[in-house]
């Protein structure tokens, strides 16, 4: 009896998720199916924790979600059903716009006309910023080690990556300096935010009053800040957007 | 690789056991594609019958004939059934109670760590605890999806003056925590051998008392790996403020123990922990475990530059 290995959860930014149409060629009956990205990663699951913009059942009572998640670079759709119990009955519980960590498998429903790629969440959970910002900086890492490799010669993956996306580099290290600089500079205000709260501590009532209020305010403008940001990346990205329309979902509820 | 070449490795290997010894290669090579193609044998087998026919042709013992196995380290071994030497230290002997086996534990070197089986057949001196050898000749194989390493009548077991360092014992691991998994949360164990309880019976003693316990089997993933760990009470407590008592608390408030390991789940999964402790066969066994509070400022402006870097070099 042999365990089989689990599947690591990859790191990517939805940016690059979203252009990712290419599914690995099935060796054996069971061997599992893999999306190859851009710059050279073979997914089969993957792990993100970004915002969930929206959810929304895709016809009355089917209890078949569609949700948008969104990161820095991106946003991507992800599908939650029946067969994914976990995820499901989180989902129901959580009111977007929320902060939540997913862990998902890919699924690349093959069109006439293009590829989609959506993702199926096995568990969604709440999650904070300080857990979102380590994720941005972690597969921001993974995405840089990536882009490295791809100038060098070598593995076979990030070959068939060249031959098929021919990314450019400097396009996915645009993304990833955008990814950290977004988060950087909330980490930021937020450690100031901290630093005037420690200060003002051994400083009398009415002071803390005062510092309570402009950490509140702080708090409000990152927020703000936030959400400026979240609708920046849908414009800037939209181009690549499907209109959900137009696509036949009776495909993808079949399929389940 | 072409049906051809792969004939012609094989010879290769073959005829390299009879070094000085006149064998004609293409009657080792007629013998080795009668036996993988026409009859199908794998690959190994037919070396090893091909081999056995020469030895009996030239009328040679095998103790006079070249074997020398590569040397790997044990994180090298992942494929079962190869033929090869590995310097290791003798961490662990087992007790066994077969007649068949001689000696068998736990052998590592700074890569990896590795189960040793020694037939009781191949009539090896014993190995002790704490020695370094060089296990020459083994056969590598693979048992409940672990690797092994097997030593028969053929192989060799010379004791090393040198002694071969074990992996380190202490790791830390930043990562997520992507899946729980089965038998986590707020569990009964069986009072007379501790195993988990479902729905109230022990799997070796039946129906039992059993007592309350809390514990997380889980898996850690980093993206590049993933390791499975498991906290047990005293981790859970510090990471969720949730111990035995509170967890009485909200089984029977809601009527359901299962309520326990939503509310673990809902503090735990999808977070990012630093966790320290060392690896073992299968479990990574947890020392010490807490939230990651990253420095984002400090490694953003690392990635920044090195970003910088790359676009000018691109």
């Amino acid at each position: 009896m042999d365990i089989l290995k689990r599947e690591i959860a990859r790191r990517v930014f939805a940016y690059e998720l979203s252009r990712s149409n290419y599914a690995t060629a099935e060796s054996g009956e069971r061997s599992p199916k893999y999306i190859l990205t851009p710059t050279g990663v073979k997914c089969n699951r993957v792990f993100m924790v970004g915002v969930l913009l929206e959810k929304e059942e895709v016809s009355p009572d089917s209890n078949f979600w569609r949700i948008r998640v969104s990161d820095p670079t991106g946003v991507i759709t992800g599908f939650v059903g029946r067969y994914q119990p976990e995820a499901l009955e989180s989902l129901l519980e959580i009111e977007p716009p929320e902060i939540v960590s997913i862990v998902a498998k890919l699924n690349l429903f093959q069109g006439e006309t293009r590829n989609f790629l959506s993702i199926r969440p096995e568990s969604i959970n709440i999650s904070d910023r300080k857990n979102r910002d380590f994720w941005v900086i972690e597969t921001a890492k993974r995405t840089l080690e990536r882009v490295k490799r791809m100038k060098e010669d070598g593995e076979d993956d990030i070959k068939l990556a060249l031959d098929i996306y021919n990314p450019n580099p400097k396009e996915y290290l645009e993304i990833v300096r955008k990814a950290v600089e977004a988060v950087r500079e909330e980490a930021e205000a937020f450690a100031k935010g901290e630093e005037v709260e420690a200060k003002a501590e051994p400083v009398g009532v009415i002071e803390e009053v005062e510092t309570e209020e402009t950490e509140e305010e702080l708090k409000d403008k990152v927020e703000k800040e936030k959400v400026e940001e979240l609708k920046l990346d849908s414009f800037e990205f939209d181009e690549f957007e499907f209109e959900e329309e137009e696509w036949d979902l009776s495909d993808i509820l079949d399929e389940e | 690789m072409s049906e051809r070449e792969k004939i012609d490795i094989l010879t290769e290997r073959v005829l390299s056991r009879f070094k000085g010894r006149e064998i004609d290669p293409k009657e080792v090579s007629k013998r080795l594609k009668l036996l993988i193609h026409e009859f199908k044998v794998p690959e190994e087998e037919a070396v090893r019958t091909v081999t056995n026919y020469l030895l009996k042709e030239l009328d040679v013992s095998r103790e006079e004939i070249v074997t020398e196995s590569p040397i790997k380290s044990i994180s090298e071994i992942n494929r079962a059934g190869e033929w090869v030497s590995v310097k290791a230290k003798v961490m662990q002997l087992w007790d066994t109670d077969s007649p068949n086996l001689s000696q068998v534990g736990l052998a590592g070197d700074p890569t990896g760590i590795i189960k040793f089986v020694i037939w009781a057949k191949s009539r090896k001196p014993e190995v002790k605890e704490g020695k370094s050898y060089l296990f020459k000749n083994v056969v590598t194989d693979s048992f409940r999806g672990r690797m092994q390493i097997n030593v028969n009548r053929n192989s060799d077991i010379i004791e090393l003056d040198e002694d071969i360092g074990l992996p380190p014992r202490e790791m830390e691991l930043i990562g997520a925590l992507v899946a729980i998994q089965q038998n986590s949360g707020f569990i009964q164990r069986c009072k007379l051998c501790n195993r988990v309880l479902k729905k109230g019976v022990c799997a070796v003693h039946g129906k039992v008392d059993g007592y309350d316990d809390l514990r997380i089997k889980g898996v850690i993933d980093d993206g590049v790996s993933y390791y499975e760990v498991i906290l047990n009470q005293e981790n859970i407590e510090k990471l969720t403020g949730i111990g035995i008592e509170e967890a009485r608390r909200i089984a029977s408030e809601k009527l359901d123990r299962e309520f326990v390991l939503e509310e673990l789940r809902k503090k735990l999964l999808g977070y990012y922990f630093r966790i320290s402790g060392s690896k073992g066969s299968r479990y990574f066994l947890v020392r010490e475990i807490e939230f990651l509070s990253p420095n984002v400022v400090e490694d953003a402006d690392k990635i920044l530059s090195e970003t910088e870097k790359l676009m000018e070099e691109i």
